[in-house]
C-alpha cells in the first residue's frame, strides 16, 4: 500500500498556525526526521555488527577525525552545505520570469 | 519495510510525544499561568482559556504535535497500517477461524463510521488487521506510563473487586467495548468462576481477542460481535456490567442508551462500572482535554464530560452512583500532576433492587 492510498479528498486537515504553509512544512520536517533517526539507528546496528565481527573499532570511529580525514571531507562537505544553503538566497537558476 | 526501521521509527515518534507529554506541556502551563497572572482575571471557562492560547507560538506547536505525531504513528511511511499491511499473509489467516462470534451482517452505528477514531485509517472495523493495528499502537498511548499502561486495566479491575472481597457478587460479567481483550482479561484472573461475555462492534478486534488473549481457551470467556447499545441480553443476564475507555466514543444519544440497556440486562441490585475521563479539574485541563478530542478524532470527549451523569442515572433506575477520579498508575498526583495526563475516572452505580 502506498501512503497517499490513505488520504481523504473531501476533508481538509486542521491546521494549527497563521498560515498553513507552516503546517505543512512542519510536517515535512517530522517526516525527515523519522527518515534520519531511522537511518542513525541503521549506523549503528551496523557499527555494533562490524565491531562484533572484529572490522571495526568503535572508539576507534568515535574519536576526532585527524585532520587530513577533516580536509579529506572538505570539498564533499562544502558541497552539502551549498546545495542546502542555496535555496535561501532566493535567486533563480535559469533566467525567466521574476 | 523492515522490521528495525519501523521500530526505529515508532520509537522516534514515541520519544518526541514525550517530550510533548512533559517538556512542551509544561511550558505551556507556564507560559498559561503567566499570561493569567499578568491580566490579574481568573479564566473561568475553555473559551477563556482558548483566548490566552491560541495565537500563542508554543500551543500552535504543541497542537500540531499531538495531531500529526498521532498520523505518522498510523499513517506515516513507517505507520501502524503499512507496517501491518505488509505482513498480511502471515497475520491474517490465523484470525479467520477464532472462535469469536462474528455477525458479519451488524449494522455499524453512523459516529462509528463518520468519523476514523484515534485518526486510525478506517478506524477499528474496516480491515482485518485492524485489531493489530490497535492493539500495537495502543502500546504506546500514554507515554510516561510506558510498560505500567499493562497496569491500568488491572489496577480498574482491583478497584472494582476491592468492593467484593469474598468475590461472590460477580458470577456473571459483561465486558462492553471489549477490544482485543485486554480490558477482559484481568476480570477473568479476578473471577475465574464468573462467566464472562465481552463484546464489541468491531469484528477485526474481537477476532485478534479470541486468538490471543490467555483467557481465550477458557469455556467461561465468549468475544461476541454486538452493540453495547442494543444486546441480544434477556433482562437479569449480569451481575456486573463493565467498560474501559467505551463510553467517551460515543455521541450523547447512544450513551443514554448504554446506560438504559446496563439498566435492561443487569441483575436487581447489579453493578455498573466504568473507566473513562470525565472528573476534570479546572478550565485549563478541559481545555486540553476537549482539544485533545478534536485533535485525536474523538468527537464526543467534550459532550460526554459535559454529561450531568447523575441525572442520567438516576432516571434509568440507579442507585449509588458515584464518579470517582482515577490513579491510573503508582505516583500519580491527581490534585496537581505536572505532565500532560488523561482525566482517568471511574463511573459506578447500582441498579436498584425492586421497584
Ligand atoms: C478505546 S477502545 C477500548 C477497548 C478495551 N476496553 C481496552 O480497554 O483496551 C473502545 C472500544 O469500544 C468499541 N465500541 C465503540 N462503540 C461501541 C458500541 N456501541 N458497542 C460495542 N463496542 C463499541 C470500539 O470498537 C473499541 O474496540
Amino acid at each position: 500500500m502506498r501512503i497517499s492510498d490513505s488520504l481523504i479528498l473531501d476533508r481538509p486537515e486542521q491546521n494549527f498556525f497563521a498560515d498553513p504553509a507552516l503546517d505543512r512544512a512542519f510536517g515535512v520536517v517530522m517526516a525527515l526526521a523519522t527518515e534520519v533517526y531511522v537511518q542513525r539507528d541503521r549506523v549503528r546496528a551496523l557499527e555494533r555488527k562490524l565491531e562484533a565481527a572484529g572490522i571495526i573499532d568503535r572508539a576507534d570511529m568515535d574519536r576526532e577525525p585527524s585532520e587530513d580525514e577533516r580536509q579529506a571531507n572538505a570539498e564533499d562537505r562544502e558541497a552539502f552545505v551549498e546545495g542546502l544553503m542555496i535555496n535561501l538566497l532566493g535567486k533563480q537558476q535559469a533566467k525567466g520570469a521574476s | 519495510m523492515d522490521d528495525r526501521s519501523f521500530v526505529a521509527a515508532q520509537d522516534f515518534l514515541l520519544s518526541s510525544k514525550t517530550f510533548w507529554t512533559k517538556q512542551i506541556y509544561e511550558d505551556l502551563k507556564r507560559t498559561y499561568e503567566d499570561a493569567v497572572a499578568r491580566s490579574g482575571k481568573t479564566p473561568t471557562t475553555p473559551a477563556d482559556v482558548a483566548a490566552i492560547l491560541e495565537g500563542d507560538t508554543l500551543y500552535r506547536y504543541f497542537a500540531w504535535l499531538e495531531r500529526h505525531l498521532q498520523r505518522l504513528k498510523y499513517a506515516g511511511r513507517y505507520g501502524l497500517v503499512p507496517y501491518h499491511d505488509e505482513r498480511r499473509s502471515v497475520l491474517a489467516p490465523p484470525l479467520r477461524d477464532t472462535g469469536a462470534e462474528l455477525s458479519p451482517t451488524l449494522e455499524m452505528p453512523s459516529y462509528y463510521r463518520r468519523v476514523d477514531i484515534h485518526q486510525h485509517p478506517g478506524g477499528v472495523m474496516s480491515d482485518e488487521l485492524d485489531g493489530y493495528v490497535y492493539e500495537r499502537g495502543a502500546r504506546s498511548t500514554t507515554p510516561l506510563m510506558g510498560a505500567s499502561h499493562a497496569d491500568l486495566h488491572h489496577r480498574f479491575t482491583d478497584l472494582v473487586a476491592a468492593q467484593d472481597a469474598e468475590r461472590v457478587l460477580y458470577g456473571r460479567i459483561l465486558d462492553m467495548g471489549c477490544g482485543f481483550g485486554k480490558s477482559t482479561q484481568p476480570f477473568h484472573e479476578a473471577y475465574p468462576d464468573a462467566r464472562i461475555d465481552a463484546i464489541d462492534l468491531s469484528g477485526p478486534c474481537l477476532a485478534l481477542a479470541a486468538h490471543q488473549a490467555p483467557s481465550r481457551s477458557s469455556p467461561k470467556v465468549r468475544f461476541r460481535q454486538m452493540n453495547a447499545c442494543a444486546t441480544d441480553y434477556e433482562p437479569d443476564s449480569f451481575d456486573l456490567v463493565t467498560s474501559t475507555m467505551l463510553v467517551h466514543e460515543l455521541p450523547p444519544g447512544e450513551i443514554e442508551k448504554l446506560f438504559a440497556e446496563a439498566a435492561r440486562i443487569l441483575a436487581p441490585g447489579g453493578r455498573m462500572v466504568h473507566l473513562d475521563f470525565h472528573a476534570i479539574d479546572g478550565p485549563f485541563a478541559r481545555f486540553m482535554h476537549y482539544g485533545h478530542g478534536l485533535r485525536n478524532n474523538e468527537p464526543f470527549m467534550q459532550p460526554w464530560a459535559e454529561m450531568d451523569i447523575h441525572a442520567s442515572l438516576s432516571d434509568k433506575g440507579f442507585t449509588n452512583i458515584k464518579v470517582i477520579p482515577f490513579q491510573e498508575a503508582e505516583g500519580v498526583d491527581l490534585e496537581n500532576h505536572a505532565a500532560w495526563r488523561f482525566p482517568w475516572t471511574v463511573i459506578q452505580a447500582e441498579l436498584k433492587t425492586g421497584g
